[in-house]
């Protein structure tokens, strides 16, 4: 358990797991990358014999990409708003006191948190159709994915304010700053990274939401990107390539963002994992 | 009204007002629809009475009519199996892992947080890449298999009544095990490193230290895994659409799809809300184990 006598040996074991673990990820790439008769070939090839990077774009404007990664944009950006500014104070609240109050309001989220999405939608979508605003879906769909994330934001940052020392507040409300002031000027920028790193996480998860998107919007002009790529995948499918091509676009960028924050994310992450 | 706003900018009502525009948020869209969802469970509705509140009252007509159709025994047994198929899996592939991950070795840290790539991507995409390996005729799964001699005929994952179930929890397993290996890895750096030491001093061997060290000083963690295990596993839901559709023949369909089907493809809304009330009850005991096991960390 403590000592671990070959290192070298032990960093190739652990690649080689990665790259049997990533390998799903690959395959998407590779595939992508293949033509329409050679991702039929048996045995399968596991390097494209001739690179196509072309279906890339060819599959950005048949499949209207442009429009559905706009509105997973759009998705993503207001649920993660309304986490952020809505979750951060009570978060920081939550983060501050002790009581039996307090810890019941915990539990309660903690209980919101483990709601199944499927379950949900069923009482969303016709209350939402009684109040009228599935007349706008995306609206809706913000709304519904932004209670599914915030419990765990709330979670998560309450966290990483228990890292912050009440002291330095106190100082900063004894120089005059008021309770806002000591939130705003001290307790937030302390907490900082924290934040922006949870923030980025509820962006990654809403970005790729599903369930929601797929009953509420009918109008293929608001659908996101999950949406987009159902209407073409199923159990019979055949066109694996385009497939692969259009998850890759799709992907990629969380991916990327996701190498970069690794680091981050992860302490992030651990720091209230479990809480 | 003074004193009003003094108490917002500079006394309980700043809390106040934190913690309850939160809560008021997650009353409305969580909450509210929970209560709203177990009481249609006890309603008739159809097209005509969707836009009211006060319908007929079916008393438990809707749960006796979902529990007698032919396929209830079948769903119940395919989320069995895709629960603790998952589960077992998850944890069981996890925990080994990240015992290995703990061992001192160059970036262990950092090629440990590449498996936490599964855990950010889209579910549905998760689905479209395991429906393709998985794939009957031209999947690469039945290919390396058969190249390694352990079948010798192809394996149609997905459209096979006895095999569709677990292409969806293959599936599953992969996209929670990271998710899974970070929460283990954090209870593992939580035990302290000289109970070891003791243990290695006294001449226990490396089994030896992990049944009697480990894995007591875990259990907190491990309940507390397995209970999120159960549920993130009722909450899945992508890779359905994604890979078998619940299909051939509802032998890989599950309550979580069942109940999304019920509702958006047959719009039967009722239906839909009985099925998912009966989910809940399993939830909520999964949440009751989890709250038990960390209420250390809830308290603390």
């Amino acid at each position: 358990m403590t000592r671990a006598p070959m290192p070298r040996l032990l960093l190739v074991v652990a690649l080689g797991l990665a790259a049997l673990y990533l390998f799903p990820l690959y395959w998407m790439y590779v595939t992508s990358l293949k033509n329409g008769s050679e991702i039929f070939a048996n045995p399968p090839t596991f390097w494209p014999r001739d690179p196509s990077p072309g279906i890339y774009p060819q599959v950005w404007a048949q499949r209207d990409m442009a429009v559905f990664m706009w509105n997973s944009v759009v998705i993503a950006s207001g649920v993660t708003a309304i986490t952020v500014g809505l979750g951060t104070g009570c978060a920081y609240v939550l983060a501050r006191y002790r009581s039996a109050w307090i810890d019941a309001a915990l539990f309660a989220i903690l209980m919101l948190q483990v709601l199944p999405a499927s379950v949900m939608i069923t009482p969303l979508y016709v209350g939402f159709n009684q109040l009228g605003l599935l007349d706008y879906p995306r609206l809706s769909v913000i709304l519904a994915s932004a209670g599914k994330a915030m419990p765990f934001y709330i979670v998560l940052v309450r966290a990483t304010f228990m890292t912050v020392p009440k002291e330095l507040e106190e100082a900063a409300q004894v120089d005059g700053n008021s309770r806002w002031g000591a939130f705003v000027f001290i307790a937030l920028p302390l907490a900082r990274n924290g934040i922006l790193v949870l923030a980025i996480l509820t962006f990654m998860t809403s970005f790729g939401e599903y369930i929601y998107s797929k009953s509420i919007i009918q109008n293929p002009a608001y659908q996101p990107a999950s949406v987009g790529l159902s209407s073409f995948l199923g159990p019979n499918s055949t066109d694996w390539n385009s497939i692969m091509a259009y998850a890759a676009i799709y992907v990629t960028p969380i991916l990327a963002i996701f190498v970069i924050l690794q680091r981050r994310i992860v302490a992030g992450l651990t720091s209230g994992a479990l809480k | 009204m003074r004193r009003i706003w003094n108490s917002i900018t500079d006394g309980m009502g700043f809390d106040l007002v934190l913690v309850g525009l939160a809560m008021a948020f997650l009353v409305a869209l969580a909450g509210l629809p929970l209560i709203y969802n177990v009481m249609m469970s006890f309603q008739e509705v159809d097209m005509f009475t969707l836009g009211s509140l006060i319908r007929p009252w079916a008393g438990l007509d809707n749960y006796r009519e979902v529990i007698a159709q032919p396929e209830f025994g079948l769903i119940l047994r395919n989320t069995g199996v895709f629960v603790f198929g998952s589960m077992i899996g998850q944890v069981a592939i996890g925990f080994a892992l990240a015992l290995f991950f703990m061992l001192k070795f160059p970036f262990a840290g950092t090629i440990r947080g590449l498996f936490l790539v599964s855990w950010v991507m889209p579910g549905l995409v998760v689905g479209a890449i395991w429906g393709w390996i998985l794939a009957g005729d031209f999947g690469v799964l039945n290919a390396i298999l058969k190249s390694l001699g352990i079948i010798d005929s192809t394996m149609f994952w997905k459209s096979d009544p006895r095999l569709s179930i677990w292409a969806v929890t293959i599936a599953n397993i992969w996209l929670g095990l990271a998710f899974n290996m970070l929460l283990l890895s954090v209870g593992l750096q939580a035990i302290p490193r000289d109970l070891y030491e003791a243990a290695e001093l006294d001449g226990a061997n490396a089994f030896w230290r992990f049944s009697s060290i480990t894995l007591p000083m875990m259990r907190s963690t491990l309940g507390a895994v397995l209970a999120l295990g159960l549920i993130y596993t009722l909450q899945q839901f992508d890779l359905f659409p994604a890979i078998t559709e619940g299909g051939p023949a509802n032998s890989s369909n599950v309550a979580q799809y069942w109940a999304w089907q019920w509702s958006f493809q047959l719009f039967d809304f009722a239906k839909g809300a009985a099925v998912s009330v009966m989910m809940l009850i399993f939830v909520v005991l999964a949440s009751a184990v989890y709250v038990w096991s960390t209420r250390h960390e809830v308290r603390g």
